[in-house]
């Protein structure tokens, strides 16, 4: 097979000495970025830019890779030991991750999460080596229209992921949404409730309320525990690694998640944070005993985890068969690219093929490599623990909040971080879920745009959504879900009236 | 809201507490020795997200920027609103030489749409041109038009049907497909994208028809034969071999020219010994040789242009812009969406 020899030929290649070094050190740097919370992969690679120039083209993209994809493991340890995420992606993991966490299993949940992500992530590798010029044509199928769609029933989905009631999971997602319309509208021009500030011009970034709402109401919280509370559990050694029956139940969510993150990275838009959010209702709607869900269900942190590392790898299709960079993370590596004066386009894999099929192996090396590390720093992670939360919280505040500073180098941002970790801390305390919050100022967004262009394109025919096949189908699920759910709907809009 | 007021407050008390005790050392020390200047890095403000072509640039000057200014240049991405967030930030900044930008064509263009708070022209200083960019009119291959004038002929046919894409609204390529409607009396429909690959992805999706953009966007997709270029919004042909077999606007009668450089700025008020030192070393810097190989490699050619010639340019563009917003009918389209 030409493809399996070429790949052979990149295995050669990132296995000599400079390139595997390099491929530790990102994958090492990815893991640590991945851990601390609201530190990004994007930040840090834009501040590593400068310092490759000096390096082999070859090495520093396998470096940077190593970042992207390694963050991805390490984004659920602050998840599930602390519920605070690691990175965007991780959001949802400190439903159940947290929840084990505190029933003693956080060793589990962190084993599981680094497992499920070896083995999405080299998946997703297997689709990107043997049909990645094929599935990035396939990806230009969608336009405008499809993607109004894929909004359209992401949020009729996923809004109703984790609450328990109907009315304030769907007030949340409409605040989200609404909070997506800040900044200068695309179709027009005008800069919309930006109230003179130039910040606000930009739109709100989801990562800085992610951290808000998620990671700073919870510090908030761990502030009013009482001081004796403020220890948790010790993880014995024996419980660090997952039982039988645990393993038994991560499997299919770890194939299923790879198979979600892998088909989300082939689109537009932040794929890793969408898939973990798809992934999880999923395996709720799934599962047996859906009421588990929330309170430790390992489905829940095992599916999710292995989504966005599936999502990783399908993210570097369309960037490296067709130099279009789909998420703010593929952009910042197009740059790595570029730095060293390789353009990614169609003409990479012919024209650099060293390169390319050196990339790829190494991040086939790259996640054994973390799969390695990922392991034994269960026990250690597990062991920080040990450490008074008065005195662990602060630095993980402090470390957040440059984070957050990073991502636009904006002070502003910094004061939306703790406006919302308050909102945060509030609406943790009143019942309301910020999940539904962080889909609609994601989706939103892509509504609004994808509506507009689609109405451009169509000559302002709205039948056109349901014309276009791709987007009639996934409207049409949409639909069917709406009816079969109106009973059930119905009863819980009775249950909230009593609120 | 009010709770994020006071943070802001106290973060802007601590900022100022530190910029008071960090910045009273050094300051002392370039009042003195002003014939040293740089005495620290020098801060260059990318108004665009890393990854872009401005950005890009500014890597390209980063990397060889220690030899020529004695400091390291360090890039500081400030993105959004069209530009306008970053481009603020360097209009207020304060004109001691420690802090210069990335200033383009396309960020003039915002101030005339009559919403951000300095118009760049008279705020900004000009300092050196870096590159030049005409916009190019770009198709899927397998479309039937081969030039300017069959796609003319099919959209006089075909009124409001073919649809092109560009990075933004008001944006230099919007300007562009806009100049071309009034100029050839063709309908054609703009559709704006949040910044140049999404634009691209639609395009080769065969979602809009037609696409607005720079050459060093869309050169590795001419290579592989994905896309073609019908005209260059230029007054000659391009240099470059790929593109200068390519017609401008102008041979086919329409005077569509949107030539966009790619320049550095500072804020008004520099000391005349700082800025004599920043154009010298700067411009030492463009015409490295090193650094021309690097944009070459980046799909870039450096067009360097002196302070004196450029700030004419400078000066002219700015009017000539005016003038044409006000033809294409763009400045009324947003200020009636304003109303």
């Amino acid at each position: 097979m030409d493809i399996v020899d070429m790949l052979l030929n990149g295995f050669y290649v990132s296995l000599s000495l400079s390139n595997l070094l390099a491929c530790t050190v990102g994958v090492l740097l990815g893991t640590l970025v991945g851990v601390l919370p609201g530190i990004g992969p994007i930040g840090t690679i834009a501040l590593l830019l400068p310092l490759s120039f000096n390096m082999n083209a070859t090495a520093s993209i396998i470096m940077f890779a190593g970042i992207y994809y390694g963050a991805m493991f390490g984004g659920s340890t602050t998840s599930i030991l602390l519920n605070v995420p690691g990175e965007a992606a991780s959001v949802i993991t400190c439903m159940d991750g947290h929840a084990m966490a505190k029933k003693g299993r956080g060793g589990a949940a962190l084993a599981v999460a680094a497992i499920g992500s070896f083995i999405a992530g080299t998946m997703g590798l297997i689709g990107l080596t043997f049909f990645a010029p094929m599935l990035a044509d396939a990806a230009l199928i969608f336009g405008p229209p499809e993607y109004f769609s894929i909004a359209v029933l992401g949020l009729i989905i996923l809004t109703r992921l984790t609450g328990t009631s109907m009315l304030k999971s769907s007030l949340m997602a409409v605040v989200g949404i609404m909070l997506g319309t800040i900044g200068l509208d695309s179709l027009t021009g005008i800069s919309r409730f930006s109230f003179g500030i130039d910040a606000l011009q930009r739109g709100i970034e989801f990562s800085v309320i992610a951290m808000g709402l998620f990671g700073v109401s919870e510090l908030l919280e761990t502030m009013i525990q009482p001081t004796i509370k403020q220890r948790l559990q010790k993880v014995r050694f024996r419980e660090l690694y997952p039982n039988q029956e645990e393993w038994r139940r991560s499997i299919a969510p770890i194939f299923r998640g790879g198979m979600i993150g892998f088909l989300a990275g082939l689109l537009p838009g932040p794929a890793g944070i969408i898939s973990t959010f798809a992934s999880y209702a999923v395996e709720k709607k799934r599962s047996k005993n859906p009421q588990e869900f929330g309170n430790g269900a390992i489905e829940g942190v095992a599916g999710p985890e292995s989504a966005n590392n599936a999502a990783a790898s399908a993210t570097m299709i369309p960037l490296l068969s067709l130099g279009l960079p789909f998420s703010a993370g593929s952009a910042i590596l197009l740059s790595g690219f570029m730095i060293h004066g390789i353009v990614p386009g169609p003409t990479l894999i012919n024209q650099h093929a060293d390169l390319f099929w050196g990339l790829i192996a190494s991040m086939y090396i790259g996640n054994v490599l973390l799969l390695i590390i990922n392991l034994p720093l269960v026990g250690i992670f597990a062991s920080l623990l040990k450490t008074p939360l008065n005195i662990l919280m602060p630095i993980v505040l402090v470390v957040t909040i440059t984070g957050a500073y990073s991502i636009n180098n904006s002070f502003f941002d910094l004061a939306l971080l703790i406006g919302f970790g308050i909102l945060g801390f509030f609406m943790k305390r009143t019942g309301y879920d910020p999940a539904p919050l962080i889909i609609g100022l994601i989706l939103g967004p892509t509504l609004e745009t994808g509506l507009t262009q689609s109405l451009i394109i169509g000559n302002g025919n709205v039948w056109s959504f349901f014309t276009r096949p791709i987007s009639g189908i996934i409207l049409g699920i949409g639909l069917f879900i709406i009816i079969y759910n109106l009973s059930g709907w119905g009863g819980s809009w009775r249950k909230d009236s009593g609120y | 809201m009010i709770v994020s007021k006071s943070v802001v407050r106290s973060v802007v008390f601590y900022l100022f507490t530190t910029l008071l005790l960090v910045g009273c050392g050094p300051q002392a020390k370039t009042v003195t020795n002003i014939d040293k200047y740089p005495t620290k890095p020098i801060t260059m403000i990318v108004p665009y997200a890393a990854g872009g072509s401005a950005d890009m640039m500014a890597r390209a000057m980063e990397k060889v920027a220690q030899k020529h200014l004695g400091q390291a240049l360090v890039v500081t991405n400030i993105p959004g609103g069209a530009s306008t967030i970053g481009t603020n930030e360097l209009a207020g900044a304060k004109p001691d030489g420690y802090t210069i930008g990335y200033v383009s064509m396309g960020s003039f263009l915002q101030p005339l749409y009559g919403q951000t708070r300095y118009h760049y022209s008279t705020a900004l200083e000009p300092l050196v041109q870096v590159m030049s960019t005409p916009s190019v009119a770009v198709v899927l291959a397998g479309q039937p038009w081969n030039n300017v004038d069959d796609l003319v002929q099919y959209a006089k046919q075909h009124p409001g049907e073919i649809k092109f894409g560009h990075s933004g609204l008001g944006s230099g390529n919007h300007v562009v497909g806009e100049m071309l409607a009034k100029e050839a009396g063709i309908d054609i429909a703009q559709v704006p994208f949040r910044g140049e690959s999404e634009a691209l992805t639609a395009l080769l999706g065969g979602h809009v028809q037609m696409m607005f953009t720079n050459p060093p966007t869309i050169k590795e997709y001419i290579k592989s034969g994905k896309v073609k270029v019908l005209a260059v919004a230029s007054d000659q042909r391009m240099t470059d071999p790929e593109f200068s077999s390519i017609p401008t606007f102008k041979e086919s009668g329409l005077a569509v020219v949107y030539h966009a450089w790619h320049a550095l700025g500072a804020p008004k008020g520099l000391a005349p010994e700082v800025r004599a030192e920043l154009i010298k070393d700067l411009s030492s810097m463009i015409l490295d040789p090193e650094f021309k190989k690097n944009m070459e490699d980046l799909g870039m050619t450096v067009e360097y242009l002196g302070p004196q010639e450029f700030e004419k340019k400078w000066v002219e563009d700015n009017a000539r812009l005016t003038k044409i917003i006000k033809e294409t009918g763009i400045a009324e389209k947003i200020a009636a969406q304003k109303k």
